[in-house]
């Protein structure tokens, strides 16, 4: 007999009913919203054209590699063309404490996928192919060779895979690569002088010993998978009729398989071993370059940072130099550059970089004093470098950095165009009104 | 179920019982394809990674050590299961052959057609000898200790030289840049991988290779004897995860 409770109904109060007809209409709605929201997201799909060029902290954007003169010999070429990518760049002297000396750095090119392959590179005019060991202070200059593989339309950076830091991009430039991309060719001479075409070169041997085993390995599961599987044989298990369940002739294949198999392995690796008798293992050796006589610091100018200001609400870098200028005559500033950026001095003429996508600040730079320094003098000179890409460019975020010190490239030219740069590095006082 | 059968009254299923444990193997064969292919690549591509994906991570220390001791774990645990509840002999060549379908799927789809990568770059290592080789030793000697032991061993040994044909090729020796690489070095350097930055490459690293310089061999024994543990570890795990509770009324 069931208890009163048992038997009592419940009903939901009819406030909280919604009829048949009404849930139907909002679940209409509900869809409805769901598909509006679906649209707008799918119509403001936008293709990602970054390469994490401000995602490091600006102090290691500022004080680890700064580049300038990056240039690219063309923009515009066909599959199969060689486009070479040039520019120098100073290894800070004031490397972030929190960042790993750069014993090992690889200079890398940002492109989405193998687009373009790599045939060359050199640094300081020697060729190298793996990482590289980089001396904190030292002044290099590059090459790196690439070839057009897929027809498009490619931003590409050069940058340093830093080890335990990240990647420190250099300025970049669009790349148009036209032609067919079943033209793409690339072939490589192995020592023994053979021409080997790299896009298919073991390509129909990998496949056809994979497909060997596939097929033993496929047999041996179909042997086993034409019999009932699970639970037949879970029940004759547990009737104890487990020598039925592998029968003497699964027995024997076992031990053909148990012989052969070893046997089949050694005898292949044996012909691979005698067919290729010269080869290697792996290279894995640091390539060790040294840098080139100081072209930055190079004793000419002296420059000693004295204070560095970020004034929060102008967006502005105030910087106090002492400089003293060595050479023979006047010289004035013409830009600062820091992570990428460069602030110019419209006063002076600075050299175009033609086609490289460098953040440029076109009127940026200004200084208290904008007389040229004379052969001898010393002066101190209030440089400020202000534009919204301080923020832009997220190099602001150095004032919540846990290092907060600028570090930058000062470049000086005199009458005649000669250039002499200079690396200042400084802590970073915040001005927030 | 289990509890009521006897030699002596064990009926076989006929008719329609016998076609629906039929459907039913096929049912689980489907489902285990899938999630093998799917779970074991996965736990693959984490694991041993970068050694499977990239041709130039093939290297005679690392590349035979971690990739057997990786390989044999689902192997192990999925003959726990077979073995001991269906006498299946086939737990390791069923994981296998699925992570190599995964693989070829993911090289072909991923590395090839979306990121452009040649596939002879990012050609896949085998298994599948190891696999028979370690399901035959279990189904031999019935027996975890014994194929812990040998087919745990052979498992490994056997890796690098049957993946010697494949990838022996690409060992040739090149003059490049002033300096000697391997044609698989040659891809690293000339196909460009924007976040694989060549001292990433964790290769020829470690001291095996002063023992006589015979490096390979060596780390093959190195993983042979992980193997044998790593493979009764895994057993245990399968063990623990299957169950069969849910078929005692059947």
């Amino acid at each position: 007999m069931k208890s009163t409770a048992q038997n009592q109904t419940y009903t939901r109060p009819m406030a909280f009913r919604i009829p048949i007809k009404g849930q139907q209409q909002l679940a209409s709605n509900w869809l409805l919203f769901l598909g509006l929201i679906l649209s707008i997201y799918m119509l403001t799909l936008q293709p990602v054209m970054a390469h994490g060029e401000k995602n490091l902290e600006p102090y290691v954007r500022m004080r680890t590699i700064q580049w300038y003169d990056v240039q690219w010999s063309k923009q515009k070429f066909n599959v199969n063309d060689e486009v070479t990518v040039t520019g120098k760049f100073h290894v800070a002297e004031d490397w972030p404490i929190s960042v790993p000396k750069p014993d090992a750095a690889f200079l890398n090119i940002s492109t989405p996928g193998p687009v373009l392959i790599r045939t060359e590179r050199y640094l300081n005019g020697k060729p190298y192919m793996n990482s590289v060991a980089l001396q904190p202070g030292g002044d290099y200059d590059f090459k790196v060779v690439l070839k057009g593989r897929l027809p498009g339309h490619y931003h590409i950076h050069p940058f340093f895979n830093l080890r335990d830091a990240g990647q420190v991009m250099g300025p970049g430039a669009w790349l148009d690569i036209a032609g067919n991309e079943a033209d793409f060719t690339n072939n490589v001479q192995t020592i023994n002088g053979e021409m080997v075409n790299m896009e298919t070169y073991g390509l129909g041997n990998g496949i056809f010993w994979h497909s060997f085993w596939a097929l033993l390995g496929t047999a041996w599961l179909l042997w086993w998978v034409r019999r009932p599987l699970f639970i037949a044989r879970y029940r004759m298990l547990q009737a104890g009729l487990e020598n039925e369940l592998v029968t003497p002739l699964d027995r024997n294949i076992g031990k053909a398989i148990l012989i052969g198999v070893p046997v089949l392995v050694f005898a292949f690796y044996t012909m691979t071993v005698n067919k290729y008798p010269k080869a290697i293992p792996l290279q894995a050796s640091l390539d060790q370059i040294l840098p080139l006589s100081a072209q930055v610091n190079a004793g000419v100018v002296d420059v000693e940072t004295l204070r560095a200001e970020y004034r929060i609400p102008e967006r502005a870098m105030k910087l106090s130099l002492k400089i003293k200028n060595g050479s023979d005559k006047p010289i004035q500033i013409g830009e600062f550059a820091t992570g990428s950026v460069r602030f110019l001095n419209k006063a002076v003429p600075v050299p175009e970089q033609s086609n490289t996508e460098s953040v440029v600040a076109p009127e940026g730079l200004s200084l208290d004093n904008p007389a040229p320094i004379q052969p001898g003098e010393q002066r101190t000179v209030s440089m400020t470098a202000s534009d919204a890409l301080w923020e832009s460019e997220r190099l602001d975020g150095l004032i919540n950095d846990a290092d907060s010190r600028i570090g930058g490239l000062v470049f000086f030219f005199d009458p005649e165009g000669e250039r002499y740069v200079s690396s200042i590095t400084a802590a970073v006082i915040p001005k927030f009104n | 179920m289990s509890a009521n059968l006897s030699t002596r009254t064990f009926r076989p299923y006929t008719g329609e019982k016998a076609r629906i444990a039929r459907a039913y193997d096929y049912l689980v064969l489907v489902l285990a394809l899938f999630l093998f292919i799917g779970s074991f690549h996965l736990h693959f591509a984490l694991t041993v990674g970068d050694w499977d994906f990239w041709v130039d991570w093939k290297d005679r220390q690392w590349w035979p050590a971690v990739t057997p001791l990786i390989g044999i774990t689902f192997p192990a645990a999925v003959q726990a299961v077979l073995w001991t509840n269906f006498r299946l002999p086939l737990g390791a060549t069923l994981c296998v052959a699925c992570l190599s379908i995964g693989t070829w799927i993911a090289r072909i789809f991923a590395y090839h057609l979306w990121n452009y990568f040649p596939i002879n770059m990012v050609l896949p290592s085998t298994m599948l000898p190891s696999a028979l080789v370690l399901d035959v030793v279990l189904m031999l000697s019935n027996s975890l200790t014994v194929t812990a032991i040998f087919g745990g061993s052979a498992f490994a040994l056997l890796f690098y030289p049957s993946n010697w044909p494949i990838f022996g090729m690409f060992h040739v020796p090149v003059e490049a840049g002033n300096s000697q690489l391997t044609v698989a070095d040659m891809f690293g350097f000339q196909y460009i991988r924007t976040g694989m930055p060549e001292y990433l490459r964790i290769i020829e690293r470690g001291t095996l290779r002063t023992y006589g310089q015979v490096a390979a061999p060596l780390s093959a024994f190195f993983s042979a004897l992980l193997c044998t543990l790593m493979y009764t570890l895994w057993w245990h795990i399968g063990k623990w995860f299957a169950t069969t509770r849910y078929l005692k009324r059947i």
